[in-house]
């Protein structure tokens, strides 16, 4: 039972959001965001190393599913697991670097990493449009045998497709995450000088979840291209590595289920606050400074031990 | 021939700005093995209230006076409020909590100043060029080289000559050594600190009539400033000032050679470093 929890928890967000939410976009921003924060934490929360080079993944998915989807006639299926694989790709190189550093100079390599993947695809116009993005990225349906499985045009089919996507990937996460691969890169986070003196290969298994981390985020930066129809210079900024850590770290590391919360916390936040006030980055800038200092457990461990306070005066009143 | 010579002597103008800016971080990591990512609001804050102060109608020289200490009064009490709290806790915490108030200085700057640039205009003694036979150079970037060339060797002299300069260099190996010897160093760190705020917001102040001032600039300066000090060698003060004029250069003599290229290429001249010596050019190893 206690296996599941935390995949129950993951579906009953996914059906409980078209119940509550006007919005189909905005209710698979929150999954894909969700996505992208999940392969964050795989690094963050089981591996031990913060990147800030997320967004080199996620717009590396979005310009690979743009340029494939309007340029060559892919189906869109293929179409995301090459988004994917561009994703992996991209973190394998990233992930092959930085790894030969620890602790802060990592960090600052990744963030160059993702200054020069943003220069790289402001320079090169011909393949990503520069400061314009691409545009006009169709949505298909789902075809099999000429026969139309499942369209996905207005935004709640989308969503549905997007849905499905996001807990397939959730399952494979958590079976990743307790396999023991897995539990093995705890034991990098927790310890490495120890991993590796037992004889574990770090750089491998640091390569190997960056690779993963990368093709998670390379396919949620794929779902977002095709959720808002284009791949803009923005997906690949310095914004969207800084957004997807948030999220992260706002939900919790260490725990799958809590960088959807994360996801979903910052992403109808910023949905509500924007629209009441255009500096709410402000707000959110605070919110981080607050988490820092006093609930470094995320959004998930603030749960966690209000459940477990909760219970243990239940318990109390029982005696 | 003489159009890279100019770019070269550009390019050390940019580079020196790039040391001031870069310093503060490498010295704070050093010392506190702290990353700030709200350096760069410090570098923005510096621009922004010397706008502020040249349209209050004071003159350059007491901005550029002024403004260092009133920054470098904010990073004081933001090590001694905030950060400091957080110092024992895993390093990404270190991260969040100064991505946050960077983001928090920068949103109140736009709600001062507005989300658009503005220009500052340069003192009216360093106005015009300075001519030697064919070569024509603007006075103010001269002054800057000139400026920061005096403060790198006053910096070095407080570092290297000092008191405080020697806790600094012995805390950068051994903090508790450093506390074990009878030295408040929490003291250190909060003065330290606000020395790296300080250079940085005179960068910003130097930087102000030669790219104006617009909200966005902190974390565009962030960027450079992790590249200057990842290329350098982090902790290092001779690292900070090499990488910074190599990455002024290299961006300089790009900037005519292939212009859209020009930030690209201190990015891939920071991975070619890398790739060549992982701990930077003058960096020890950990």
């Amino acid at each position: 039972m206690k296996n599941n929890t935390h995949f129950l928890l993951a579906l009953a967000v996914v059906l409980l959001m078209p119940a509550f939410m006007q919005s189909g976009s905005l209710a698979s921003e929150v999954l894909i965001f969700g996505l992208a924060a999940m392969g964050c934490n795989l690094l963050l929360g089981f591996t031990g190393l913060l990147s800030f080079g997320q967004g080199v993944f996620f717009g590396l998915g979005s310009y690979t599913i743009a340029l494939t989807l309007t340029r060559w006639p892919l189906p869109m299926p293929l179409a995301l697991l090459l988004a994917i694989a561009m994703g992996a790709l991209g973190a394998a190189v990233v992930g092959w670097v930085a790894i030969r550093q620890k602790g802060t100079y990592f960090v600052m390599l990744t963030l160059a990493f993702a200054q020069m993947f943003y220069f790289i695809a402001y320079t090169a116009t011909g393949i990503t449009g520069g400061d314009n993005g691409l545009l006009d990225i169709p949505r298909p349906s789902i075809v099999v045998l000429g026969q139309t499985l499942w369209s996905l045009a207005s935004p709640w089919q989308f969503y549905g497709f997007v849905a499905a996507v996001f807990l397939f990937a959730f399952w494979l996460l958590q079976k990743v995450s307790r396999s023991t691969f897995g539990r093995t890169l705890l034991a990098v986070r927790d310890n490495e000088e120890r991993a590796g003196a037992i004889g574990y290969n770090l750089k491998l298994l640091k390569l190997q979840a960056f690779v993963i981390s990368g093709a998670v985020t390379g396919l949620a930066g794929a779902l977002h291209a095709m959720m808002t129809g284009i791949a803009p210079l923005s997906n690949a900024e310095y914004h969207t590595s800084e957004m997807i850590l948030v999220m992260t770290v706002i939900g919790g590391a260490g725990n799958l289920f809590a960088s959807v919360l994360g996801s979903a916390f910052y992403v109808l936040t910023a949905d509500w606050l924007s629209s009441l006030w255009p500096r709410w980055l402000l707000l959110l800038g605070l919110v981080l400074m607050a988490v820092s200092l006093w609930m470094q457990r995320g959004l998930w461990g603030l749960g966690d031990s209000v459940w477990r306070r909760l219970r243990s005066k239940l318990e109390k009143m029982h005696e | 021939m003489n159009i890279y010579l100019l770019q070269v002597v550009n390019g050390v103008g940019i580079g020196m700005l790039y040391f001031l800016l870069a310093v503060g971080l490498s010295i704070v990591f050093g010392l506190l093995r702290f990353v700030n990512f709200a350096h760069g609001a410090f570098y923005l804050l510096g621009a922004y209230f010397c706008y502020q102060m040249m349209e209050w109608g004071s003159n350059f020289w007491l901005t550029l006076v002024l403004v260092p200490l009133a920054v470098g009064a904010i990073g004081w009490l933001t090590e001694k409020l905030m950060l400091r709290h957080v110092y024992d806790t895993a390093h990404e915490f270190h991260i969040v909590i100064t991505v946050g108030l960077a983001l928090v200085v920068q949103e109140l700057v736009i709600l001062q100043w507005g989300p658009l640039g503005t220009n500052v205009a340069v003192p009216d003694v360093l106005q015009g060029v300075v001519m030697w036979g064919s070569f024509i150079y603007p006075k103010y970037r001269l002054f800057v080289i000139g400026f920061t060339a005096v403060l790198a060797v006053l910096l070095w002299w407080v570092l290297e000559g000092t008191r405080l300069g020697s806790a600094v260099r012995a805390g950068s190996e051994s903090t508790e050594m450093v506390s074990l010897l009878g030295i408040n160093v929490f003291r250190i760190f909060s003065l330290v600190f606000a020395l790296g705020a300080a250079t940085a917001a005179l960068a910003g102040v130097l930087a102000a009539p030669i790219r104006g001032a617009e909200p966005f600039m902190g974390i565009e300066a962030l960027g450079v400033a992790f590249v200057v000090v990842v290329v350098g060698g982090m902790g290092s003060f001779g690292g900070a000032l090499l990488g910074g004029l190599l990455i002024g250069v290299v961006q300089s003599v790009m900037s005519t050679l292939w212009p859209e290229g020009a930030r690209l290429m201190i990015y891939i001249a920071m991975a070619a470093v890398l790739l060549l010596r992982p701990n930077g050019l003058l960096g020890r190893k950990e």
